[in-house]
Order: C-alpha cells, then sequence, then structure tokens
C-alpha cells in the first residue's frame, strides 16, 4: 500500500503541474454534472463544495488536475479511467496521506506556476511540512497525522483570508482541536518527554488573554496555535524556544528576562510563571512568595534570606504604591476638572505616569529591584506635581467660590439698596 | 452737577433734558414685559465687554484655537471668569431676546405705529442667533466642528443659494481653518456692526415713539383716558438696573458653578462623536429638520423644511403688516393662536430635540 502512495507522490511530482493547471477551465466538466446527483453524499459533497466556493475553481483548475480521469465524457468508465489512455493524467481517486501531499505541492511547491496566481505567496510548505511532527510520522507510515486537506479542506478551499476558512485566524484553534481535543485520536502520542499528549489545549486556551484578545477584542494579531507552534511545520514548541517564541511578540519582556536570574533557572521560560495555552492576565498579584503569588513554588514569603520573595515584596510593594497613588490622584484631577478647571496637561501627565507603571510591570521581568525602584521613583514624580496640581485646583475652586459669595453679597447689597431707593422715590411721587 | 451745568453751557442740553423730565412709562398690570428689552440689551453690553476682552488672547486660526482659549481659562488671570460669562451671558441673551420677542407678540405691540421697531428687533433676533452660530465654532473644539458642519449643511440645503451660501460660510468644500477665519470676522466686525447700528436704531424707535401700551388694556381705556405714566428717570431706570443686577448676580453663579466645557480639540479625521446637536436654540429647527421624510410631494424633505423656515422667518419680519386688525386698534385673536402655537412649537421641540437620539 505504502508504496503505491509513494509511487502515486512521484507521478504526480514529477508531471509539470502546468501542464494541468487550468485545463479543463472552459471545457465541460462532467465530474461535477455527475457526482452533484449522486446519492452518496461522500461522493455528493465534494462537488458541491468545489462548485459552491473554492479558491482553486475560482482561478480555473477543475477536479482532473487532483485526481486525474477524462472530463469530457460521461461514460462512467471511459471518465474514470486508470490506465492513461482517456486523459493526460490517469485517474487518481480520491488522494491520501503521502499523495495528499504531493497533490497540492505539485502546484504549491513550484515558483514558477505560483507566481502567476499567487506571487507572494510562499512555496515551501511541503518542504516544511516534512519537518513537522505531522509530517515527520506520516513518513513513517502513521496515515492519522494531518495533511494539508485536514486544515485547508480539500474541496470548498477558502483563502487564508477568508473570515469562513478553517485556518482563518480565530478558526484555527478549532481546527486544530478537531483532532487534537479527541482523546482517542490522540491515545498513543506523547510528547518529547514522554508524557501521553494533552487533550486539553483548547479549553486552555479559550481560558487566555490570547484566545480574549483574538475572539473578543476582534485582535487579529494575537497568537493562536501556529503563531506559537508553527503551521506548516507544526511542532511543539521547544524547552529552550520556549522565550523566543513568547519574545516574537512581547519582545521587550524577553530583552528584560533574557540577562535575569530566572533565564538561568527556568526550564520553560516564558511558560513557568504565565502557563502556555491557558495565559491568564497577568496581575499586581501574581509577584507575591505567598499564595496567590506565583513565586510560591521556589520561594517563601517572610523569610528573611530568601532573596527572591524579598525582591518580589519591594517590586510588588513599589508598583502598588504608584498605583494607589495615580488612582488618588486621577480622582483628585477629574473632581477638580469637573468643577471647571482645566486639566488636560494633567491628564496628559497621569497618562505617562500610567505609563512608567506599565514599564515598572515589564522592567519586573528583569528580577532587579533596584531598576523597578528607579522608575517608580519617576512616575511618582509625575504623581507629585499632578497632585500638586490639584490642590492648586482646590484651592482655586475655594477662592472662585469665595469670590462669587462676596460678589453676591455686594449684588444683594446694591439691588437691597437700589429697591429701598426705588421705594422712596414712588412714595414721594406718590407712586405706584 | 458741576460737569452737565459746564456741557449745557457750551451745547445746550435743554432739549435733553425736558425729555428725561418728561419721559414716562406707562404703568398697568404688564408693565413687567418692558424689562425684557433693557435685560437683553445690558447682555448684549456684557457680551461686548467680554467679547472684547477675550479678544486680547484669542487667536483665529485652526492650529491655535483651542490652545488659546485653553490658555485664557487656565493661564489668563480671570480668563475663565470672563470666557465662561461669554458662554452664559450668550446663552442668557438669546433666551432673553426670545421672551422680549414673545412678549411683544402677545401684547401686539407691533401694531402701527411701530412696525420699524418690531422689523429691527426682529433683526436684532436673527443677528443674535447668528451670533450665537458664528461664535459657537470660535474654540475650535470638537462639537463645535461637528455642529458648524451640520449647520453649515442645513444653509447649504436652500435651494438655488444653497452650495453658494455653503461656499461662502465653510470658505471651501468643508469646514477648515478658512471656515473658522470667517466666522471669527463674521462675529467680532460684521454683526457687531450691523447689531451696534440696529440697536442704535430700535432704541431710536422706542424713545421716539415711547413705550406701546398692550391692546387688550388699551381697548378698555375710555376715550381721552390715559394710563397713568412713571417717570423715566429715575423711576424706571432704577428698576431697570435691578433686573441687570440681578442677570450679574446669575451670570456670576453661572459661571462659578457650571462652567462651560471646552471639550477635547477638534479633529477634522475622527470619527463624528455622537450626540451632535447645535445649540438649544437651533435644536427646535433641527430636530424639525431632521423628522421630514426624505421626500415631500417629489421635493427634498430638507429642502423643503429650510424653505419653511425661511418663510416662517419671513412672516415674522412682516407680521405688523399682515396683522391689519391689531393695526386698527381691534382684537386679533388668529395672531394670537399664531403665537400661541410657535411657542408650544419652539418648547416642545426644544426639548424633545434635546432628549432625541
Amino acid at each position: 500500500m505504502l508504496w503505491k502512495i509513494l509511487c502515486g507522490a512521484c507521478f504526480f511530482l514529477l508531471m509539470p503541474a502546468s501542464a494541468f493547471a487550468g485545463q479543463a477551465a472552459a471545457e465541460p466538466n462532467t465530474c461535477l454534472t455527475c457526482h452533484s446527483t449522486l446519492p452518496d453524499q461522500a461522493l455528493a459533497a465534494p462537488a458541491t463544495l468545489f462548485r459552491d466556493t473554492d479558491v482553486h475553481r475560482e482561478r480555473g483548475f477543475a477536479c482532473v488536475d487532483c485526481h486525474g480521469g477524462n472530463p469530457l465524457t460521461d461514460d462512467k468508465a471511459r471518465a474514470h479511467d486508470t490506465t492513461g489512455k482517456e486523459a493526460a493524467m490517469a485517474f487518481r481517486g480520491k488522494p491520501s496521506g503521502q499523495a495528499v501531499i504531493a497533490t497540492c505541492a505539485r502546484c504549491h511547491s513550484d515558483p514558477e506556476l505560483m507566481r502567476t496566481f499567487a506571487p507572494k505567496q510562499r512555496v515551501d510548505q511541503a518542504a516544511e511540512y516534512a519537518t513537522s511532527v505531522h509530517g515527520k510520522l506520516l513518513a513513517v507510515g502513521d496515515t492519522k497525522v494531518a495533511t494539508c486537506a485536514s486544515c485547508h479542506g480539500a474541496h470548498g478551499v477558502r483563502l487564508v483570508s477568508d473570515a469562513k476558512s478553517p485556518i482563518f485566524a480565530t478558526n484555527v484553534a478549532n481546527t486544530c482541536a478537531s483532532c487534537h481535543a479527541d482523546p482517542k485520536r490522540m491515545a498513543g502520542y506523547t510528547l518529547p518527554d514522554g508524557s501521553p499528549l494533552q487533550t486539553t489545549q483548547l479549553a486552555d486556551f479559550q481560558a487566555s488573554v490570547h484566545f480574549e484578545a483574538l475572539t473578543k477584542n476582534d485582535d487579529l494579531s494575537a497568537p493562536t496555535c501556529n503563531d506559537c507552534h508553527g503551521n506548516h511545520g507544526a511542532v511543539p514548541p521547544g524547552v529552550g524556544s520556549m522565550a523566543n517564541v513568547c519574545g516574537t511578540c512581547h519582545v521587550v519582556f524577553q530583552q528584560k528576562f533574557e540577562p535575569s536570574i530566572h533565564n538561568q533557572i527556568f526550564d520553560k521560560g516564558c511558560v513557568e510563571c504565565h502557563g502556555n495555552h491557558k495565559v491568564a492576565k497577568p496581575t499586581d498579584e501574581m509577584l507575591a512568595a505567598a499564595a496567590p503569588g506565583i513565586c510560591t513554588p521556589c520561594h517563601t514569603a517572610g523569610d528573611k534570606t530568601d532573596k527572591g520573595a524579598l525582591a518580589a515584596e519591594t517590586m510588588r510593594t513599589g508598583i502598588e504604591q504608584l498605583k494607589t497613588r495615580i488612582d488618588r490622584s486621577r480622582e483628585l484631577i477629574a473632581s477638580v476638572g469637573n468643577d471647571g478647571i482645566e486639566v488636560s496637561d494633567q491628564d496628559l501627565a497621569l497618562r505617562e505616569a500610567a505609563s512608567k507603571l506599565t514599564l515598572a510591570r515589564t522592567e519586573l521581568h528583569a528580577f532587579d529591584p533596584a531598576r523597578v525602584d528607579a522608575i517608580i521613583a519617576d512616575g511618582s514624580k509625575i504623581v507629585e506635581d499632578v497632585d500638586r496640581a490639584g490642590q492648586n485646583g482646590v484651592a482655586e475652586l475655594r477662592y472662585r467660590r469665595r469670590g462669587l459669595a462676596v460678589s453676591l453679597g455686594a449684588i444683594l447689597f446694591v439691588v437691597v439698596a437700589i429697591a429701598l431707593k426705588v421705594r422712596q422715590i414712588d412714595q414721594r411721587r406718590g407712586g405706584h | 452737577m458741576k460737569v452737565i451745568d459746564w456741557l449745557d453751557e457750551r451745547f445746550d442740553l435743554s432739549d435733553v433734558k425736558h425729555f428725561i423730565a418728561e419721559k414716562g412709562v406707562p404703568v398697568h398690570a404688564q408693565k413687567v414685559w418692558y424689562y425684557l428689552g433693557g435685560m437683553t440689551l445690558f447682555l448684549f453690553g456684557v457680551q461686548v465687554f467680554t467679547g472684547i476682552l477675550l479678544l486680547l488672547y484669542y487667536r483665529p486660526s485652526a492650529s491655535e484655537a483651542y490652545e488659546s482659549v485653553q490658555f485664557i481659562v487656565t493661564q489668563v488671570k480671570f480668563g475663565w471668569l470672563i470666557r465662561n460669562v461669554h458662554s452664559w451671558s450668550a446663552n442668557l441673551l438669546v433666551g432673553l431676546a426670545f421672551a422680549h420677542f414673545f412678549s411683544v407678540f402677545f401684547l401686539k405691540s407691533y401694531r402701527k405705529p411701530r412696525e420699524l421697531t418690531w422689523v429691527s428687533g426682529m433683526l436684532l433676533l436673527f443677528l443674535m442667533l447668528g451670533f450665537g452660530f458664528s461664535g459657537y465654532l470660535l474654540p475650535w473644539n470638537e462639537l463645535a466642528f461637528f455642529a458648524t458642519k451640520v449647520g453649515t449643511g442645513i444653509a447649504g440645503a436652500v435651494p438655488i443659494i444653497g452650495p453658494f451660501t455653503l461656499q461662502l460660510l465653510r470658505g471651501g468644500e468643508d469646514v477648515t481653518g478658512a471656515t473658522l477665519s470667517r466666522f471669527y470676522g463674521l462675529h467680532v466686525a460684521i454683526l457687531p456692526a450691523i447689531t451696534t447700528a440696529l440697536v442704535a436704531l430700535h432704541l431710536l424707535f422706542v424713545q421716539r415713539q415711547g413705550m406701546s401700551v398692550p391692546l387688550a388694556i388699551e381697548r378698555r381705556l375710555r376715550p381721552g383716558e390715559r394710563l397713568p405714566q412713571m417717570p423715566f428717570f429715575p423711576n424706571y431706570i432704577l428698576r431697570d438696573v435691578l433686573a441687570w443686577y440681578v442677570v450679574i448676580a446669575m451670570l456670576a453663579a453661572l459661571a462659578a458653578f457650571y462652567p462651560w466645557e471646552l471639550g477635547t480639540k477638534a479633529d477634522a479625521f475622527a470619527p463624528v462623536p455622537a450626540g451632535i446637536r447645535p445649540e438649544w436654540y437651533f435644536l427646535a429647527m433641527f430636530h424639525t429638520l431632521k423628522l421630514l421624510p426624505a421626500h415631500i410631494l417629489g421635493i427634498e424633505g430638507e429642502h423643503l423644511g429650510v424653505v419653511a423656515f425661511g418663510l416662517l422667518a419671513a412672516f415674522l419680519v412682516f407680521v405688523p403688516f399682515l396683522d391689519r386688525r391689531a393695526s386698527r386698534g381691534e382684537r386679533s385673536p388668529a395672531f394670537t393662536i399664531v403665537a400661541v402655537l410657535g411657542l408650544v412649537y419652539l418648547v416642545a421641540f426644544t426639548i424633545i430635540g434635546h432628549y432625541a437620539e
């Protein structure tokens, strides 16, 4: 069986793809005519899918470009001729295993051909696939693994940028989970360390900050499975490359973390503290050697000899103090702002203080309290200036209201005086 | 008194002295309405005074207008007070001008021989609205920017002359720095010049013809009977001054407790913020235009609405010439009904427009 597949694959690879590409576009396609009317859905559905929406059909490809056979005849035997007498390519039936890769690669690994359809598209998918866990297992005869069609679909293939495509950013996790969340299918597979491959990745990912950003905040740049594992060359990121994987997006954190003591100690880099699939939104509470802090497995709160615990406490205290001061300052500025004092400069300064707070939270990944303290001191200085302006605002408001009270008193005095004068004049003139 | 004697010796002020001594104000149950005109005039004075002070710091360009107003309210000594008084006074002025307009309408004081006093007053009311519309844009904040876009768009909907008016107002296709320059020129030079001339004329008419006695009261007088008079100086003028002081107190309290918001700087590329609406005195018109169907009898609804408002303005200007019965000293209930309907419409649509989405 395997040699048949390999021979098939070789046949497909050796045939010049351009010889087939789009050849049937303007010609009658009896494949679709017959298959779409077949009662067996396994045979009819591909035709229907291909006919409705398929990126290949839209670019002029037909069934025969992948399956071979003669599309010009309505004679079943001639159409499905496997000898190669009827058509340029003998009928191949449904490719499976390596033949799928070969079928797709026949065009997708041909730079000259791809340039005519999608000049920007890469042509190394098949090569990458061969280096993936999927590809390696397929090479040794494991036909349960994913091939091109498992993720992209075989018929009704859509562009990656099409939101309905199974490999559109928001759909990738579900597509991967169609296999990886299936305990039966995953049974027997192991991680490089020999532990069984879990099937909780999707559930974990759905509880992560990345999933929230991707699906609830519509941030398509947020990572999904393929952003960390690779797509065609999908493998679990190696322990050593974990910080690099996270660092592709979280560059500054990686820069801070790399020279730190933890980088030398941690086996799994970022994952040690943040987890992998279930990356939770980071909070200041995480930075503690006591529950619910995440330093607990290694550090002990209250132990004066535990430098790490003391560092965590120092950094956490500084960050929380700045946070509290910013909040308090923001309330003060909002209050005087509501009362009519112009505070746009202070709003701006508070934004700068908030960015210092973010910087401090970033800096803590170097695990050096002195560096965090320096940033906290900068932030505190800004807050002090804002507070001073806020207090000036409060004093100004008090002054305005006092001024108003004095003015109203004076006006009232004049009004009463005029009223009395009017009365006097009216009475003198026998007025009205 | 020495100064007056000194002037009298040189200019012979006997006419003026006689006028002051003789000028009287009729005394009756409705005399309270007489104060509205004086209060409106006083607020116009406040606007001129505070406006001149603001001019010392305001810079009429798209890049500096917002910042200069920000500078006025934060850095200039009492700048916040001047700006807040100017903004609040503008609103009170329009409110009092409307109140004055309705009181004169209801009392039929426009009737012969005061037709031209009414016409000059109506033109002054329109000018006040023009002041409000042009002044609203000057701080160059987001709300004013988009409201001006909508407002000038409505002016552009006038059939035939609309596109020209739009270009004239905006100084181009869109609201830009050129619009700001135009509105500034309009607000601080053109409108004040016309207003000053019209106010002078309006006051001249009032002084020359004296206060009108409400039609209903006049009709009750027996032939030859005259209402008791209150001397204008000092009895009436002191009451006027008293009312002005009350207005000053209101302005001071509003400025101190409800400062006029500056908002965020206008950005032509920013998305249109929610709740764009004009100043309250344009709300009734704005909301009416919004409610009109897209097409009425094959004509574009907005065009028809703008024309209808134009005709309404013309009708109001010519009311004294249309109300023949009042001119003859007869009751004219039809015009009273028009005034009531107008008032109800204005109040109702302003409130609905305020709360509408």
